[in-house]
């Protein structure tokens, strides 16, 4: 094993790293901005300059020199080095601002460069609060500014493409951005352009920066020089709390961050997972806070006399209840889904497995040609291969419409499918039935329903979801629903508002609780009613127990999940779910 | 709105330009440079006519284009006089002869006649240091030793259309001595 | 021949010959002999031995750093059956520097015979000669040349039936000085925005598209046939011990004579400055002499006793051989001046690729700018110097190297001038 020494402790590493990596990997902290661990390494910021040294050996011996203490003799470059683009060595010495004078001064004097012609915009600027340019400069960073000279003028407010607005005068050419299109999404959608001082990032002219992954170089940009139109000026960072989830809205399930502010989520960005996503994810990933926040269902809602009404949870259960125990045994459809979470399908197949001769399908939503082969895929759906390996009957859109229209059923249970949107089903054919819709979202299917329970989104559920290479993840409670409390569930993030804030704050009230429990929560109060032996007290007793029962899905937990970001499981779901 | 195109000949010799290299994108200098002297710049559109033509991101093509000071992103005059400002040539007179040029033709370093017949710029040193003041045509003739007679003359020339020759300097040595072989 | 008869000296690189430029008359000189020579007798002039020989002559780059150019070849990793590549660096743009133009124009295919050499020592399947865009007259004429070359041919397949082949393809820049940089160059040649490379990995290990490539300046690889017509002997014999050979010497400046002149390395700068080139116009005093571009530290006019153009003997003097592109200052130069627009230039030329660079050359300028217009202080000579630690050795390449030195050295030995020019206080009270 090689050992390497980084201010005078002694740690040991195998195989090819750059020094950099290797302190970041230790958990230590060098300044750096224009290094990212997933793009080519150009060294320009100049940031994260070392002392470097190896040890001399002796040509004839092969060992190594040592000194009159019997230290080895150590032979450190002339010059600063470039912690990124350095390979470790067997032996060799670093030292960082910890240990070096030379180093604390070297990064002091970049910082000093950096800002002569960086707008002193902080206070209005989105990156504020996460961005490494602030912090940096208030770790490493001079007193003051010796310069006294106009700072150079560059374009401000380029609305580069849909997604994304460029502030040239905030850029400090860490080329990050420009190498994401090049290397990532390979859009090659931008360029540097211009000549020394005058450099920044832009579209050639008259493009567009349109590449669907456009809002990553948001992300990676290391200071506020590229927002995203959406978000802008919408939060600051500290107001707001972030919950790791994934993305619901392709089976990718890219891991991401969601983050909100009094219980609306804000923004979604994308959460390192090696196995899934890396940093990345779709620009329309992030289009899911709308889901999360807009168009809810809350509170129960039943069609009474042809007008759809609120009401109460217990009127709610007592009519289904009733209808369920009438229904003649065989008439009932129930729905799956692909867009909802492992527990809920398990919940719903087990809740109906006692009903001799029910049918439980679900219908995958696959639109061929609208993936690619990197982050988007043509399953618009997060979860299809969670309903595959839990053996739930997969029928396809004609043959689903064709159960609708056949007759044979009287009651249709849906889990959050949007039959009508889908064209699955006609308003009409619904309201042949008596149908119960689970939903999240008010549409079509919900108005056409006789009773609509609300349930939870990705956003408010502890929920697993096996993506379309067959790794199963899970999602933590984002928001708080009329029925949970952060301060109580401490599995729920706190960010700074939420500890401190108060009803008398402008961003803290109980306006955006939406009034909806899971699904599997619902299946359980519904047996309450109806004398049923179906009790789960939490998601995690329903994931424990697939594990158990189901094969595919042995030994897995929610720890597991959260320590190996995901698991993959034994069966892979079969590739024609992922036709790219 | 002008049409850029090449035309089958000049594409045949794009092609042996891209034959030169492993692959076309560094033919991508050199045909700016045809797309230049065809159109006398290198504005959007006609990036946009080199990128398509060697199948490259348009992106790219701008960034080059804008790295390299030679190719004009927007229109010039018809003639660019560049003086070469540079340290050697600002000692022999490099802005004397800028400014007798800018009063002469009534524009500043940077701007284009009126009329669009000349355009001025300062420029970094040209390698012909030794023969200062000088300046070079439109990227082209480098004319050297510069009076305020002979700038006279070169633009009553260039009006007319008239390039200045190319002036051949030898060795200093060998213009003292008589040559061998003569 | 030793320095002192420098007056009978004959120039060979850029010979006193009608027409040498024309393939013709300069096979009738005895051009491409040593090419053929070691062609025909590829089992005693082996690779090794041409680069050895190259290496013992003690040939050392001609364009800026004076590197030993066999021990540069002798890196190239051995040949794998992929391509490799020599690129010959004829950007030319470091001001003061005007030498390489009489090579394409008076000599050029003694470049072009020293180039096949030089492939045929490394094992190149290609040379780009990469050409300043400003020299388009140039470039026509080494257009001529090579095609000429190719129809002897000297290039192209199975060169003059030795089983060796090596093609020549000729590069335009388009206004950019950081290309004369190696790493810059090869960005540029493969298409791009010339943004000098990290290094490591040198050129040898990976130079133009990922492949081994050799760096030379034209110059350099001009003066390879002399080392096998005239012998390493008598090329190691030529001009200063430790950097011998014929060197194309560009003087401007106030001197009644400029232009280039040919004699061997080592002169004595008095010698250049008073006798070659006739001496300072209106017989006034050198202020300063830059001897080998603009990024050389400018020397002292009272401190040019015995100084030589030999990069040993400038570095004693505290300066460098450079491009031997010589520039001389005369006693009323206004050396603010001078150094605002030296800064000017490496602002204008710095790719921007690097903070300290891209940030530092702009603050010199201006610091410079304010401190010509009668603005400075006291305060902003320690901040030009503080500048120059804060670039040097700090980038990618030494483009900001090369904009620190001048104003680093200019400051320190005319500080007078410095002074005399900034306000008087030591803080500006505001
Ligand atoms: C900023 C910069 C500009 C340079 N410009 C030139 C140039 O114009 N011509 C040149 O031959 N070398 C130039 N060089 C030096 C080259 O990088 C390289 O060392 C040289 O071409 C090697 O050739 P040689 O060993 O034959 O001298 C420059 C270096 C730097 C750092
Ligand atoms: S816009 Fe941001 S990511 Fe892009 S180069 Fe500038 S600082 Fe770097
Ligand atoms: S030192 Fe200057 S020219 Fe060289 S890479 Fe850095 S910014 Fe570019
Ligand atoms: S992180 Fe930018 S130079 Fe190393
Ligand atoms: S300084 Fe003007 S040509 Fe060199």
């Amino acid at each position: 094993m090689a050992e390497i020494f980084i201010d005078n402790k002694r740690y040991e590493f195998e195989g090819q790293t750059k020094v950099l990596q290797f302190i970041l990997d230790q958990g230590l902290e060098l300044p750096f901005f224009c290094y990212h661990p997933s793009l080519s390494i150009p060294a320009n910021c100049r940031q994260c300059y070392v002392e470097a040294g190896q040890p001399v050996l002796n040509r004839e011996t092969g060992e190594y020199e040592l000194d009159d203490n019997g230290e080895r003799v150590i032979r450190f470059f002339p010059k600063l080095m470039t912690a990124c683009s350095l390979d470790a060595t067997d032996g060799m010495v670093i030292k960082t601002h910890v240990t070096s004078e030379l180093v604390r001064r070297g990064q002091k004097d970049i910082l000093e460069f950096i800002l002569i012609n960086h707008p002193l915009d902080c206070p209005i600027c989105d990156q504020a609060g996460e961005c490494p340019l602030q912090i940096q400069t208030y770790k490493y960073g001079p007193e003051g500014s010796r310069f006294e000279h106009k700072k150079v003028h560059k374009p401000k407010r380029i609305q580069l493409g849909p997604r994304v607005v460029l502030d040239a005068e905030r850029c400090i050419n860490c080329t990050r951005c420009v190498r994401f299109t090049e290397e990532i999404s390979k859009s090659n959608q931008l360029t540097i352009s211009q000549r020394g001082d005058h450099n920044y990032p832009i579209t050639a002219p008259g493009t567009e920066f349109d590449d669907p992954y456009s809002i990553n170089t948001v992300d990676i940009c290391p200071v506020g020089a590229l927002t995203s139109t959406d978000f802008r000026f919408k939060a600051r960072v500290w107001e707001m709390s972030s919950t790791p989830s994934i993305d619901i809205t392709n089976a990718k399930g890219c891991a991401v961050d969601i983050w909100t502010r009094d219980n609306l989520v804000m923004r979604i960005t994308p959460r390192y997972n090696p196995h899934v996503n890396d940093y990345w994810m779709p620009d329309a990933g992030r289009e899911a806070y709308k889901i999360y926040n807009e168009n809810r269902i809350s509170r129960p809602e039943m069609v009474v006399n042809k007008d759809s009404i609120k009401t109460s949870w217990n009127n709610a259960l007592l009519t289904i209840s009733e209808k369920l125990t009438g229904a003649e045994t065989g008439k009932t459809l129930v729905f799956a889904s692909a867009y909802a979470s492992v527990e809920d399908n398990y919940a719903i197949q087990q809740f109906f497995a006692r009903f001799a001769n029910t049918t439980v399908i679900y219908v995958p939503d696959i639109k061929p040609g609208t993936g690619d082969d990197f982050l988007i895929t043509d399953d618009q759906a997060p979860n299809s291969s969670g309903c595959k390996l839990l053996g739930i009957n997969e029928v396809d859109a004609d043959q689903a419409k064709g159960m609708i229209d056949s007759g044979t059923y009287e009651t249709l249970v849906i889990l959050q499918e949007d039959l009508v949107g889908r064209g699955i089903a006609s308003t009409e054919s619904l309201t042949q039935y008596f149908s119960v819709y689970l939903g999240t979202n008010n549409n079509s299917t919900s108005r056409s329903a006789s009773v609509t329970i609300p349930i939870t989104t990705a956003a408010e559920h502890f929920g697993s979801y096996v993506n379309v290479d067959g790794r199963i993840q899970r999602t933590l409670p984002a928001k708080e629903t009329l029925y949970t409390d952060r301060r109580l569930d401490l599995q729920m993030s706190m960010g700074r508002l939420d500890h401190y804030g108060t009803r008398f704050d402008n961003w803290v009230s109980d306006n955006n609780k939406i009034d909806c429990i899971p699904a599997w929560e619902f299946l359980v109060r519904l047996s309450h009613e109806m004398n049923l032996e179906f009790r789960y007290n939490e998601a995690r007793e329903i994931i424990d127990e697939i594990a158990l029962k189901n094969s595919s899905f042995a030994g897995i937990s929610y720890e597991r999940m959260d320590r190996e970001l995901g698991i993959a499981l034994q069966d892979q779901p079969s590739k024609e779910l992922n036709p790219a | 709105m002008q049409n850029f195109e090449f035309t089958k000949e000049e594409l045949a010799k794009i092609d042996a330009i891209i034959a030169r290299y492993p692959n076309p994108q560094p033919a991508v200098m050199p045909v700016l440079w045809m797309a230049q002297e065809k159109y006398g710049h290198v504005e959007p559109d006609v990036q946009k006519l080199v990128a398509r033509t060697l199948n490259l991101p348009e992106a790219h093509v701008h960034g080059v284009a804008t790295f390299y000071t030679q190719y004009y992103k927007e229109r010039k005059g018809k003639y660019v006089l560049d003086v070469c400002t540079s340290f050697s040539c600002q000692a022999c007179g490099g802005y004397e002869t800028l400014h007798y040029l800018e009063d002469k033709l009534g524009i500043k370093a940077g701007e284009t006649t009126p009329d669009g017949m000349f355009s001025i710029q300062s420029v970094e040193c040209l390698g012909a240091c030794g023969y200062a003041p000088m300046m070079q045509i439109t990227n082209d003739v480098y004319v050297n030793h510069l009076t305020p007679e002979k700038l006279d003359k070169v633009i009553d020339d260039l009006k007319k259309d008239q390039l200045p020759e190319f002036e051949s300097i030898p060795l200093v040595q060998n213009r003292t001595t008589a040559m061998e072989n003569e | 021949m030793s320095l002192t008869d420098w007056k009978a000296y004959k120039p060979v690189l850029i010979p006193n010959i009608k027409d040498y430029h024309k393939i013709d008359v300069y096979e009738k000189h005895g051009g491409y002999g040593a090419l053929k020579k070691i062609l025909a007798d590829q089992d005693t002039l082996t690779p090794q031995h041409v680069t050895e020989t190259v290496k013992n002559a003690g040939l050392r780059g001609r364009g800026g750093a004076g590197f030993n150019t066999g021990l540069k070849w002798s890196f190239m990793p051995k040949p794998d059956g992929g391509p490799r590549y020599i690129a010959a660096n004829g950007d030319e743009s470091e001001p003061g520097t005007f030498k390489d133009r009489v090579i394409f124009e008076f000599n050029p295919h003694t470049f072009i015979e020293g180039s096949i050499i030089a492939a045929y020592a490394m094992s190149i399947t290609t040379v780009y000669v990469y050409i300043r865009g400003e020299y388009r007259s140039w470039i026509r004429m080494m257009e001529k040349a090579v095609s000429d070359a190719y129809e002897r041919g000297y290039l192209g397949q199975n060169i003059l039936k030795s089983g060796f082949s090596v093609d020549m393809v000729l590069h335009s820049g388009a206004g950019a000085y950081i290309c004369g940089e190696e790493s810059s160059l090869m960005e540029s040649l493969e298409g791009k925005r010339g943004y000098p490379r990290v290094k490591p990995p040198f050129p040898a290990q990976k130079g133009l598209w990922g492949r081994p490539t050799t760096i030379n300046n034209i110059e350099s690889l001009a003066n390879v046939p002399l080392i096998f017509n005239n012998g390493a002997d008598w090329y190691k014999g030529t001009g200063a011990a430790t950097h011998p050979g014929p060197l194309l010497y560009g003087i401007s400046g106030h001197v009644n004579r400029p232009g280039v002149y040919e004699y061997p390395t080592g002169m004595l700068v008095t010698d250049l400055i008073n006798e070659v080139a006739m001496g300072v116009r209106g017989g006034k005093r050198v202020k300063a002499l830059i001897p080998g571009g603009s990024s050389t530290p400018p020397l002292r006019g009272d401190a040019l006793d015995g100084v030589r153009m030999d990069s040993d003997s400038l570095r004693q003097a505290g300066s460098m051989l450079g491009t031997a592109g010589m520039c001389i200052l005369d006693e009323d130069t206004d050396m603010v001046d001078y150094l605002w627009r030296v800064s000017h230039f490496y602002h204008h030329e710095s790719c921007g690729q690097c903070t300290p660079c891209r940030e530092g050359t702009g603050w010199l300028e201006k610091t410079l700018l304010k401190i010509k217009a009668g603005d400075g202080t006291m305060r902003d000579l320690d901040l030009l110097l503080d500048l120059c630690t804060q670039m040097e050795g700090r980038t990618i390449c030494a483009l900001a190297d090369a904009a620190a030195w001048p104003v680093r050295y200019t400051i320190t030995r005319f500080r007078d001038e410095f002074e005399a020019r900034v306000k008087n206080t030591v803080y500006a009270l505001s």
